[in-house]
């Protein structure tokens, strides 16, 4: 019986769970850089959401909140009082950070998916070592990584130590 | 996949400009000013930047939640709840930010 025609093979409520679930985004057993560039783009992504909702309820109080009815200055000093501090400076710096990695890394997933960054196919050899990225997705995600960390360096430097 | 790339190019540019005008192009401290705030939804282009900015995001964000959701489990009834709670996350969210656009735009000054 072929594959698709094999009922051990198809998805049921007992065997339709991925086995390591969210904890093998972490499990470092087997990772390589492309593996750790998927968990990275995976944690970064739920972090900038988890940002954007909070970012959602924070930008409402420029019209006072879920129950206000226009723009309101005091409700916008209220809520600046309450996020415009040292420990939300840093929140914004982290931001800075994920959205920076997540966005070039994502624009090297979307040129691979076109096939315009991918490396020659070579022939399958003995023993079967899994080829990895090529140089030039190498390359990109090392610059995701660096340009990351020069963005939350310059949002450190508004943010702290800039005329603000 | 189609629609989480094209609103993957699309958050790319839209982000890149919200950050620039956040501390970059305009001081941060005049940027996220009461007045400033004010005028930017006085301006036209701000609010349709701010709306696609708005939509593209969370559409990306709840998409790329879907995807992952997806990958963890792949019976029938998971996959249609988790499509169905999407679709519902966006609408609620994207209406929020809307209503918070349009109270902005559409009623008058602080008095």
């Amino acid at each position: 019986m072929g594959a698709l025609g094999d009922p051990e093979r198809v998805a049921t409520k007992e065997n339709a769970g991925n086995r390591k679930g969210v904890l093998g985004w972490i499990d470092p057993h087997g990772h390589n850089l492309e593996r750790w560039a998927y968990t990275f783009q995976r944690i970064t992504g739920v972090a900038v959401l988890l940002y954007v909702l909070g970012h959602l309820g924070d930008t409402s109080f420029f019209v006072g909140g879920p129950t206000g009815a226009g723009p309101s200055e005091s409700s916008w000093a209220f809520i600046s009082g309450i996020v415009e501090n040292s420990f939300g400076h840093m929140i914004l710096v982290l931001v800075v950070l994920v959205v920076t990695f997540h966005g070039i890394n994502g624009v090297r997933l979307i040129l691979a998916e076109f096939g315009v960054i991918l490396r020659k196919p070579t022939a399958i050899e003995y023993p079967y070592k899994p080829k990895g990225l090529g140089a030039t997705q190498k390359y990109i995600f090392v610059a995701a990584v660096a340009l990351a960390f020069v963005a939350a360096a310059l949002a450190w430097w508004i943010l702290f130590e800039g005329p603000l | 996949m189609l629609i989480q790339y094209a609103t993957a190019v699309a958050a790319v540019a839209l982000v890149a400009i919200h950050l620039l005008l956040q501390g970059v192009l305009v001081p941060y401290g005049t940027a996220i000013s009461f007045g400033t705030v004010f005028a930017a939804y006085r301006n036209v282009f701000s609010v349709i930047f701010l709306e696609a900015l708005l939509v593209v995001v969370l559409v990306h964000g709840f998409n790329g939640v879907r995807i992952i959701l997806h990958e963890l489990r792949q019976t029938v009834d998971w996959s249609r709840w988790v499509d169905v709670g999407t679709v519902l996350a966006i609408v609620v969210s994207v209406g929020y930010g809307t209503r918070t656009i349009l109270l902005a735009v559409l009623t008058g000054a602080p008095a």
